[in-house]
């Protein structure tokens, strides 16, 4: 009786250490296999120097996805009547930012830059945030190979780390609700018509819709980037020789065109090296497991030295008793 | 007799006045934590989006399992490296363990803002391995269970030592048949915070924007492993003093230097380790702003440096109360470090500043109370605590209970 009831907790123990070795290996696999190549990818191309500021896209923004007014900017001010939000916050997902340096100025339009490698979709435990169709989880109705960085509220614990992890500061948390969500674009693919083929079938941005001036568009990924070299090359003096998101972490699938005179940094992007944030913590988290190596050798080696060193102990407490 | 001291229960009125300003703290923060779950977490907390873990991760989890690792350290001593002296203070210091974990993640879900959705975590197909929180989440839940399952020792023996005949023989078979599998759950004492105590470090990797370059490492997740060992080691120290001047806990100098020197080599591995990664990632020139990094920068390696010299001093070797600064320090420098990378060295961009808010620090400091409380109440039913007392100690062992229900 009491034997098997030791080596049923020894299976426990064996068992524990087993499964938790088998999920470190496919950590590791799973790092190494997440493709980068998504020849589908949608995205954004913002170019400054087309915006005028008009804030349409804002509005529709909101309109679009059934958020709040929000007059944090103007709050204590006669001027509270209209809806402008100071920043993204849990109520907007989209802002138009302006820099403005003496006779420099840009305007900046923000939202998620569904990052190619997302630090949001790293980090997060159980998947809420994710790639449209792809991670752990197998989610009903979603594409494959869009790119799009999508929120699962089902599965979401309101941890935050997304918000801790994201170099661009865009998911944003409902503070004041006691059963918040987390809140960022998601491109308005819930706004994607069926019918339509191409970018359109897969998600529909309603602030690319409705800009007079077409200063953001919304299309494949890849072609956004030849659209984008190809503005620059026909017009230098006017633009800033690189296209942000290009290669900044790892790439992102929006992309921004800026004025030859104004720096990214300038209008709130922040400098980032080419490989994403994400590989490097996954790759200095995963090395020293080995593949799950190291927990077993480790628990085996610790079971084998305790037991033995029980052992010795008791014989010599019997020992000293016996005298 | 065996070699070994025993620990006895210390007994004593429960409900005495040190417990009610507990437990009162503990009550204030009580109510901060279910108004929250009325009115969500911004109205109690300073947090904003860009710091969206104020201080109840950077202290209540990350720092106090950092001292809970009291349980690691002595673990690692006693029973790997067969140190059988160290024994007398290993149940006080799982039970510390026990506590600052199981409060750790209890911190962790008042700080969720969607924790009803915590019930998948179980399902092991959906999780995401890349997730270091993941990994600190599952390891931490897995660790508490091992620590109270190493708790129970102490209180089989206190029923076995029991007057009803009924719990005294239950005490004894039960304490006998867990001390047969205590090797392989102490195995698994040993993997769990190897793993999520580097994780714990490992977490703020990915914010490499946001952690200011002279914390931001490769580093993170051994800086993190080295530094629990280190304020582990403190905090048997500083707790055996504490335990001393209250209730007479057995205190061994010479063992405790012994003990330190291992301590002051984990402190100055931990500065080599830091000082060489800045230097050799060519970080040098970060350390000319003379701003609050330069200023915490500098603390913290006093705060290393300071114990670890003191502790190789034949002076503080000898001398109790030097000793106990010496530990208590080790413990600051792990947690300063530890603060200074999750929020003061942390910095979400323009526009962004935090300071705790009233609710925050109250639920903190009331954590903190229970945790107290809770050590208090079970060293005083239960036998964890080894009493300097020749005369009237129970004789209720580790592994054996010889004369059970004697007292
Ligand atoms: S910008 Fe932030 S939230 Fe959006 S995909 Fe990238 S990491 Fe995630
Ligand atoms: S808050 Fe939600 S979406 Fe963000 S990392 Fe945590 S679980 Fe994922």
């Amino acid at each position: 009786m009491r034997i098997s009831r030791r080596s049923l907790l020894k299976g426990a123990a064996a068992a524990g250490a087993a499964g938790a070795v088998t999920a470190l290996a496919g950590k590791a696999e799973a790092s190494e296999h997440e493709s980068k190549h998504r020849p589908d990818a949608v995205g954004m191309l913002y170019d400054s120097t087309l915006c005028v500021g008009c804030r349409a896209c804002v509005t529709k923004c909101k309109e679009a996805n059934q958020l709040p007014v929000d007059q944090s900017a103007m709050q204590g001010t006669e001027k509270a009547v209209y809806d402008a939000p100071s920043d993204l916050n849990g109520q907007t997902k989209n802002i138009i930012k302006v820099f403005k340096d003496g006779e420099r100025f840009a305007f900046m339009k923000q939202q998620c830059m569904h990052c190619v490698e997302p630090s949001c979709v790293s980090v997060c435990m159980m998947g809420a945030l994710h790639k449209e169709g792809e991670g752990t989880r197998s989610f009903e109705g979603e594409n494959k190979g869009t790119g799009i960085v999508v929120y699962d509220k089902y599965t979401c614990v309101g941890c935050r780390y997304c918000q801790i992890a994201c170099s661009f500061n865009v998911p944003k948390f409902e503070w004041f609700d006691p059963l918040p969500r987390i809140v960022k674009c998601e491109l308005c693919k819930h706004r994607a018509d069926k019918n339509k083929t191409g970018p359109l079938a897969v998600a529909n941005p309603a602030c690319c819709e409705v800009c007079p001036r077409e200063a953001v568009i919304y299309g494949k990924r890849e072609e956004l980037l030849a659209i984008a070299k190809k503005r620059i090359a026909a017009d230098p003096k006017r633009y800033n020789a690189k296209v942000y998101g290009e290669k900044e972490g790892g790439g992102t699938q929006v992309l921004y065109l800026a004025p030859a005179s104004v720096s990214f940094q300038e209008l709130g992007l922040p400098e980032l090296p080419e490989h994403s944030a994400a590989s490097f913590s996954e790759h200095v988290s995963h090395t020293p497991y080995l593949h799950g190596v190291t927990p077993i050798a480790l628990y085996a080696t610790a079971a084998f030295l305790i037991h033995r060193n029980k052992k010795k102990e008791e014989e010599a407490e019997h020992h000293e008793e016996g005298k | 007799m065996s070699a070994h001291a025993h620990p006895k229960a210390i007994g004593g009125k429960l409900l005495d006045p040190t417990m009610k300003i507990l437990l009162g703290l503990f009550g204030i923060a009580a109510v901060v934590m279910v108004y929250r779950f009325f009115t969500g977490i911004g109205p109690v907390s300073n947090m904003t989006d860009g710091y969206a873990w104020g201080i109840w991760e950077p202290i209540n989890v990350v720092v106090f399992t950092g001292i809970g690792a009291g349980a690691y350290s002595v673990g690692l001593l006693c029973y790997l490296l067969n140190k059988g002296k160290y024994h007398p203070y290993v149940r006080p210091a799982v039970l510390v363990g026990a506590i600052a974990y199981s409060l750790g993640g209890s911190s962790i879900v008042i700080a969720l803002g969607r924790y009803w959705n915590a019930y998948w975590l179980p399902a092991v197909p959906i999780w995401n391995l890349n997730s270091v929180l993941l990994e600190v989440a599952v390891c931490v839940i897995s660790y508490v269970l091992v620590l109270w399952v190493e708790v129970l020792p102490a209180v089989l023996d206190g029923a076995a030592s029991s007057k009803s005949p009924g719990w005294s023989r239950f005490g004894a078979k039960w304490g006998q048949r867990l001390s047969k599998a205590m090797p392989f759950v102490i195995a698994l004492a040993v993997v769990l915070p190897t793993m999520h105590q580097s994780s714990l470090g490992g977490l703020m990797l990915i914010a490499t924007t946001k952690v200011d370059p002279l914390w931001h490492t490769w580093a993170l997740p051994l800086l993190a492993l080295i530094s629990c060992l280190s304020m582990g080691y403190g905090t048997v120290v500083v707790l055996t003093n504490i335990l001393g001047m209250t209730w007479k806990a057995k205190y061994d100098q010479a063992l405790f230097a012994d003990m330190s020197k291992v301590n002051g080599g984990l402190l100055f591995l931990f500065s080599a380790i830091r000082l060489g990664d800045i230097v050799v990632q060519g970080k040098l020139h970060y350390l000319g702003r003379l701003d609050h990094h330069l200023f915490f920068f500098v603390l913290e390696m006093a705060l290393f440096l300071v114990p670890a010299f003191m502790f190789f001093s034949p002076k503080v070797q000898q001398n109790r109360g030097r000793l106990f600064a010496a530990a208590l320090m080790a413990i600051a420098a792990g947690a300063l470090w530890r603060v200074d990378a999750y929020l003061t060295c942390y910095n979400a961009g323009e526009g962004w500043e935090y300071f705790p808010s009233m609710g925050e620090t109250i639920v903190t400091i009331g954590m903190a109370a229970i945790g107290i409380a809770v050590f208090i109440f079970v060293s005083r039913l239960f036998p964890v605590v080894v009493v300097d007392d020749a005369h009237r100690h129970s004789n209720v062992g580790a592994d054996q209970v010889r004369s059970a229900a004697s007292r």
